[in-house]
């Protein structure tokens, strides 16, 4: 009795540090591979959330998924151009109703299986079955009587057919001159049906498909493993043996990792951005682009005063965007319309409104707007929309408005927004999915997005008359004259702030190469080589590692 | 009965609570600059301490100092309403189940039991996350996941006076339970409820600092020191004074009202 | 013996039908539409119609509740909104960490409290009894998140071979374990110091001395061992107290265990997630309590005669 409580404490902290020891044994991802072998690490803030592409629909799990997998097209490695890969050829109908692709025989899912025809045809169909509950369904319903499938009516969508396991068909009901590129997004990945049916709900976890690398491990809020898959049907490709990316490392820890040379390439955290910047050797080492996104706050054109255009005229003379981009430490372009740059269709000669405080207490003052007006604004939780808000809300109370800010999460910020007349203003992005001005021009302002995406339920008659004429139309020049033209319409009625495009910054090590970002998706991994002739693993990078 | 005076844990205790009060009531007048607005126009990068900003400035431009000051104001209204609501439920709580036993006791005390055993912090951020950070909503929920340790404090001391002669001489003498519990055994357990009340005061800031941290308290500009260290928590390398001084603002606060509570403890133990 | 551990056991039961009732309220007061979370950022009208027709949540509540229950039981907690993966599967992948820093954290607050209180009970009344005092109120009184924060500071600054966060080895666990387990520490060392304060006055400590042991010897080998035992018991208590801890170290330190889990689950508002957390965490409190309870009886033989 009286040794008890030594004895207690004793044996509790040697069952502590053999949980440690177990602990420490699950995290040791290096001896996983060959010393020679190369291994791009990686490290992730958050857990990827799904493997599935009939179930991503983020950067995250389009990163992974698009080296698990292969469509019939894919995007060149840093521009919008579409290239074959599952497909060899393909042929467009004039009216752009009509789509025929000859496919590759030699592309094979890892399991040995060819992938054939009908497995594109599965692939998509099951984006289709409510069952799956894809966000994708709504790129394939203008297929031949998707409806009919979707519903239960039909075993098959009518408008796939597949008259030989290496040509595939789609018919539309109307003409989609995008409809490649719809092609080209992961939920049109060939998956095989076998695996997929006999795992469920958990197909992300057991990801088999035919694309440059294969499912390893995935130890959720742990680590992805993902290894070279060596049956891929383009010869030597990918260089990489394995991609290892740490789960649960944030921003400031990845920084820190990078430091330390323990990961290939990381992001880089606001707070290190200056010196990053200000340091040469590590600055050239950064690569950037401006991304296919604008941020916005949106303003509900159905409730006062925002019904009012002068109103939300006065709010974008009011919002200091420069002010912004300096609090990303520049890491954004001041946006002056709703297209990002280097969308097709973008007008680099748009106005926009300049900061002009002044202009929009007079607009304001027009409009018998009086001081305490107090809306609230709804955005998500987020630091950095946070501080951003923060800053709008300073801004706007130079001009006698007292913002209110309403941070709540993801889901209900999207249930609220699309609600007819629940929010007067919200803070939001709109990614491009595809290079094609419809995406944000129709997707976002027509009316017959209400209560889904155009959650400004702005709506202009000449507007919607220019989109349907603008939708049809195949020729690029005149598709984007159309689309340029109502683009200034809704610059001119704005139903949004436009805020700014943010530019993407990664840091690479030295002896990391072929890293390229693409305007509209995450970087293809499979493109990425290392240089063996620099630097030993593992050591920080120096001045010497850096090579034109 | 003997009085003592105060005791040095109570006269450090007062001393921070008066000043924190001072502060909140006479920010405006103490502030050296409006907490919201850009004072520093150097947006991004946070500013270090200097002469002008003795706390720095923060990534938009706005002086630490004064948002401090300010940032009492909120972190008292919390704590102080809070821990009342949740003193008075649980008082009410605590002296019926004390009082009346049988079923009413039963119960009380296994949802007290049953509250006491679930994560406190946890329960309070799903909940303020549902229904969305406002100070109420963050008020009332701290209040929900702090009632109950009073409770089965103010039971056990009900049921010892409950069996006391002057209390049972009252019963006898056909006086009410509502009276019996206001006149008599209130007066009585009071010292143990003031106890109590400047130790879950200090229960209620750190909770209300906590969901501040994770992003759930009250919503800007109303600056508040959880939210602070929060915001720059991501500059522990490049700007480590940013989540120095809020922090140690609420560490200020709160070991006001753990010593108060404990020279109030002391006093009682003396006596 | 037997009598008082079924009582316990269903008093455990009776908590977690509790934390269950209280996971589904929290569930069904939500305003928000479930299509909306799953369907996501971009979804068409259409694709919103979809969902809602197949989530098929028009059950009376009761019945909702019976199923959930019953699909608890078996271990099924549904599946993640925002992670699409399910919630059972999630919790467990995320344990090991957060069972790690809870144990070493826990373990070092014994520690540390029972050497604070010693001393404290050793000079009791004195000049470090009172330093003890400040000191142990101190560390009650720092936000766990701060003070974790500041050791980063700390590290970052000084100590370079610590790692700043994250779980990888056991140098990992240094910086969290200590921010986690110094306000426990705080308090536990009030406790003993009070608890020792009682048992000095006993008869047999008394009895102790006057047989002349040295008063180390009879601090540590009688008093000791008589006060050390409510703090056990109030260790189990303060479990539930340390998981909350937990969530808030794990976000400062980017720990990958439940308590990082609750906060992105609560962040992204993923209802079954949530659910999931608050049930799992009440379920480990739960032990934790049955198992303190057992070692009590264990320990004492009054009970265990009971």
């Amino acid at each position: 009795m009286r040794m008890a409580p030594h004895g207690l404490l004793a044996g509790a902290l040697a069952s502590a540090l053999a949980l440690v020891c177990l602990g420490c044994r699950a995290h040791q991802p290096a001896r996983l591979f060959p010393p020679d072998a190369a291994v791009l690490r990686l490290a992730l803030a958050d857990d990827v959330p799904t493997l599935d592409p009939a179930a991503g629909y983020d950067t995250a799990s389009w990163e992974f998924e698009q080296v698990l997998f292969d469509t019939l097209l894919r995007y060149a490695s840093d521009s919008n151009e579409l290239r074959p890969d599952l497909a060899l050829s393909w042929e467009v109908s004039p009216d752009a109703r009509v789509f025929v692709f000859h496919m590759r025989a030699d592309a094979r899912f890892t399991n040995g299986r060819p992938v054939t025809s009908a497995d594109l045809r599965y692939s998509i169909e099951r984006v289709l079955n409510p069952k799956t509950r894809s966000q994708g369904v709504q790129y394939f319903l203008p297929l031949l009587g998707a409806a009919d499938f979707a519903a239960g009516r039909a075993a098959h969508a009518r408008g796939i057919e597949t008259p030989d396991p290496y040509t595939i068909i789609f018919r539309l009901d109307k003409p989609d001159p995008i409809f490649l590129h719809k092609l080209a997004m992961p939920f049109a990945a060939a998956v095989p049906k076998e695996v997929v049916e006999r795992w469920g709900d958990d197909f992300a976890r057991h990801a088999v498909g035919s694309g440059p690398f294969m499912l390893k491990e995935w130890l959720s809020g742990q680590r992805l493993v993902l290894i070279k898959n060596p049956h891929y049907f383009i010869p030597g490709r990918p260089k990489l043996d394995a991609i290892v990316a740490l789960i649960g490392v944030n921003e400031e820890l990845q920084w820190l990792k990078f430091e330390a040379g323990e990961i290939d390439v990381s992001s880089i955290p606001p707070a290190e951005f200056t010196y990053v910047m200000k340091t040469p050797r590590l600055k050239t080492l950064t690569i950037h682009h401006v991304t296919a996104t604008t941020n916005y706050l949106g303003m509900n054109c159905r409730m006062a005063p925002f019904s009012d255009v002068r109103v939300r005229q006065a709010f974008n003379y009011a919002v200091n965007k420069q002010k912004l981009v300096a609090i990303l430490n520049g890491r954004g372009v001041v946006a002056r319309g709703v297209l990002p740059p280097g969308m097709p269709g973008y007008d680099p000669d748009i106005g926009g409104y300049p900061y002009d405080p002044a202009k929009a207490r007079r607009l304001l003052e027009q409009a018998g707007v009086r001081a305490g007006f107090a809306p609230v604004v709804w955005l998500t939780a987020d630091p950095t929309m946070m501080i951003l808000g923060q800053s709008i809300q300073q801004d706007l109370a130079l001009v006698g408005v007292d913002l209110l800010l309403k941070p709540v999460a993801w889901g209900p910020l999207l249930d609220a927004v699309r609600e007819p007349r629940a929010v007067q203003l919200f803070l939001l992005g709109w990614g491009a999915d595809f290079p094609d001005p419809q995406n944000f021009l129709e997707v976002l302002f027509s009316k017959a997005q209400w209560g889904a995406n155009n959650d400004t339920f702005y709506s202009d008659p000449k507007v919607e008359e220019l989109l349907a004429q603008a939708s049809v139309v195949a020729e690029p020049a005149r598709r984007y004259a159309l689309y340029q033209q109502i683009q200034q319409l809704i610059v001119g009625d704005a139903p949004w702030v436009f805020l700014y495009h943010p530019v993407a910054y990664v840091i690479r090590q030295p002896w990391v190469r072929g890293i390229r970002l693409h305007p509209l998706r995450p970087a293809r991994l499979d493109h990425i080589y290392l240089a063996p002739s620099v630097a030993p693993r593992g050591t920080a990078p120096s001045a010497a590692d850096i090579t034109p | 009965m003997r009085r003592a005076g105060p005791n040095w844990l109570e006269m450090v205790g007062g001393a921070i609570a008066l000043s924190l009060v001072v502060l909140a009531l006479f920010a405006p007048q103490i502030a050296p600059h409006d907490p919201t607005q850009a004072v520093a126009q150097t947006f991004g990068d946070p500013g270090p301490p200097s002469l002008a900003f003795p706390c720095g400035t923060d990534q938009l431009g706005r002086d630490v100092l004064s948002r401090l000051i300010y940032g009492a104001r909120v972190s008292l209204i919390v704590g102080l309403s809070a821990m009342a609501v949740a003193m008075t439920v649980g008082v009410a709580a605590g002296l019926c189940a004390g009082f009346f036993g049988g079923w009413t006791e039963m119960v009380l005390m296994r949802i007290t039991d049953v509250m006491l055993t679930l994560p406190g912090l946890l329960l309070a951020m799903a909940f303020v996350a549902i229904l969305r950070p406002s100070l109420l909503s963050i008020l009332l929920v701290i209040s929900l996941v702090s009632w109950t340790g009073v409770a089965r404090v103010v039971r056990a001391e009900t049921l010892s006076m409950a069996s006391r002669d002057f209390v049972l001489a009252a019963r006898a003498l056909g006086a009410s339970a509502g009276r019996l519990m206001i006149r008599h055994v209130m007066p009585n357990i009071a010292p143990t409820v003031i106890v109590m009340a400047a130790l879950s005061t200090s229960g209620t800031l750190l909770l209300d600092a906590g969901l501040s941290f994770l992003g759930l308290g009250v919503p800007p500009p109303t600056p508040s020191w959880g939210r602070m260290v929060e915001e720059s928590q991501i500059y522990f390398r490049t700007a480590p004074w940013l989540a120095f001084f809020p922090g140690l603002a609420i560490l200020y606060a709160v070991l006001g009202f753990n010593l108060l509570g404990y020279g109030f403890l002391r006093r009682r133990h003396t006596r | 013996m037997l009598y008082y551990l079924i009582k316990r056991i269903a008093f455990g039961a009776l908590v977690l039908l509790g934390a269950s009732l209280i996971t589904f309220c929290i569930a069904f007061v939500i305003p928000a539409d479930p299509a909306v979370a799953i369907a996501g950022a971009k979804a068409d009208p259409h694709t919103l119609a979809t969902i809602r027709a197949q989530l098929g949540l028009d059950r009376p509540l009761y019945v909702q509740y019976v199923r959930y229950l019953g699909r608890a039981l078996h271990g099924d907690l549904g599946r993640s909104y925002a992670r699409r993966q399910s919630v059972s599967g999630l919790i467990v992948a995320r344990f090991s960490a957060t069972a790690v820093l809870a144990v070493c954290a826990m373990m070092l607050s014994l520690v540390l409290g029972t050497l604070g209180g010693l001393v404290a009970g050793a000079y009791r009344g004195r000049a470090p009894d009172n330093v003890l005092l400040t000191l142990s109120l101190t560390l009650v009184s720092i936000p766990v998140f701060w003070l974790g924060t500041m050791f980063l500071v700390g590290a970052a600054a000084y100590v370079r071979w610590l790692p700043l966060g994250g779980f990888d080895g056991a140098r990992s666990l240094i910086l969290p374990s200590f921010a986690l387990a110094l306000g426990s520490a705080g308090y536990y060392s009030r406790i003993l110091q009070a608890n020792l304060a009682e048992v000095v006055g006993q008869d047999y400590i008394r009895a102790a001395r006057a047989k002349g042991l040295s008063p180390a010897r009879v601090m540590l080998h009688h008093a000791l061992a008589n006060a050390i035992l409510p703090l056990v018991t109030l260790a189990g208590l303060d479990f539930a107290g340390l998981l909350s801890g937990v969530v808030l170290t794990e976000t400062v330190f980017n720990w990958p265990g439940l308590g990082r889990l609750a906060f992105e689950a609560v962040f992204n508002l993923d209802i079954p997630l949530i659910m999931g957390t608050v049930l799992f965490s009440s379920f480990l409190i739960v032990m934790a309590n049955l198992v303190v309870d057992l070692l009590y009886a264990w320990l004492d033989p009054r009970t265990r005669l009971a």
